[in-house]
């Protein structure tokens, strides 16, 4: 009998057609399979919510957007998660922090940028404190856009997620670069105010307009 | 519709006028000499009953060359009120701190002195609050570029 009808709970009619074919009920398959198949099966996620984005997460993890159901679980350590959603802006004093939780997950792991703040620092991108993008010092798989994302798109870009960890096994995707290689930090390469790639009359002109000043500022960027 | 800012209380413009002799009251708060700041303020507390902190904010003037700082307190209970008073400081030039009167003074001038550049004279820990403590430079002062640099993102 290939299932056994003693822990069988609820019906199927799937059941009744592996008890004819002789063999259907075993599978053959390797450790590599297994492990890939639990791995895109059960994400667990570290919540790094900086800021509103995360109220959206909490949305989505909860009982009408239900993640569970994916077997997508939130834990308050980083030691017993898979992905780091980073959701909401990273401040230059938070970047530390938020690198040193990365580091403390251990591998495979995979990282989120959910919303327009943590993608690339959306409008508060040109501030003094604001990091642009979280992908400026961890690497990121999978980009949620939104401001915020709705549950909806969270739950997309999970699936995209675990769509790529299987793609990345099949060999269908190139692979990442090594681990040691991952923690560098990178520079952004964006002009600013100040760099001579820019014309210095549209800087002059935005931090007049900026700060409601009609007389010459000094630059800090221009030192 | 009320006016925005609510005119000073009856026994606050008395004690500015009498016994500090500022003669200039607008609603949001008068003037006083830096000298005579902790003086008011520990008037304010211990015989008109101002007792509760409500904040201290500082803003920089690139053009006049100086910082405004003010605060509010505000006497609790019944028929609440509050009084807001000012300081003027030149740049270069200290505050007097009020963290000696008010407790809830210690943080908030801390924050003024991170993001607006204020040094208060003779206050107990005066250290950044917001910013990394390696930080350059004040960024809410006008003269400070607003995408500076900052390592390693900025």
């Amino acid at each position: 009998m290939a299932v056994n009808d003693a822990f069988r709970t609820y019906e199927h009619p799937l059941f009744g057609f592996l008890g004819h074919v002789p063999g259907m009920g075993v599978g053959i398959t390797t450790a590599d399979i297994i492990l890939h198949w639990g791995l895109e099966k059960s994400l667990w996620v570290f919540p790094m919510a900086t800021s509103c984005c995360g109220i959206e997460f909490m949305a989505t993890m909860s009982a009408r957007f239900d993640m569970d159901q994916f077997g997508t679980f939130t834990r308050p350590t980083p030691r017993q998660c898979d992905v780091m959603v980073v959701a909401g802006t990273v401040t230059v004093k938070m970047a530390p922090r938020v690198k040193r939780l990365w580091d403390a997950m251990p591998e495979p792991k995979w990282c989120v940028a959910m919303g327009s703040c943590a993608i690339s620092g959306d409008f508060y991108r040109d501030m003094y404190c604001v990091v642009p993008g979280v992908d400026t010092f961890i690497p990121v798989d999978v980009y949620v856009p939104g401001c915020p994302p709705a549950p909806d798109h969270v739950h997309a870009g999970m699936h995209k997620l675990a769509e790529k960890i299987h793609e990345v096994r099949a060999g269908r995707w190139s692979p990442r670069k090594d681990p040691a290689e991952r923690s560098v930090l990178l520079q952004p390469s964006i002009p600013r105010i100040g760099d001579p790639s820019r014309d210095p009359a549209i800087d002059a002109a935005q931090l007049d307009r900026s700060l409601h000043l009609d007389t010459g500022c000094r630059l800090a960027a221009q030192k | 519709m009320p006016p925005l800012q609510p005119p000073l209380p009856d026994d606050f413009a008395e004690l500015c006028r009498e016994r500090f002799g500022i003669t200039d009251l607008p609603p949001e708060g008068p003037v006083v000499p830096r000298d005579q700041l902790v003086a008011l303020a520990t008037a304010l507390k211990d015989e008109l009953g101002y007792r509760f902190f409500v904040y201290c904010a500082a803003s920089h003037h690139p053009k006049e060359s100086q910082c405004q700082v003010a605060w509010r307190v505000r006497r609790l209970g019944k028929g609440t009120v509050s009084a807001p008073f000012r300081v003027i400081v030149p740049d270069g030039e200290t505050c007097p701190t009020l963290s000696g009167v008010y407790a809830g003074a210690d943080w908030q001038e801390r924050e003024q002195y991170d993001l607006v550049g204020v040094v208060f004279d003779g206050h107990p820990d005066l250290r950044r609050l917001m910013l990394p403590e390696d930080w350059e430079g004040h960024p809410l002062r006008k003269d400070y570029a607003i995408d500076t640099h900052q390592f390693p993102w900025r």
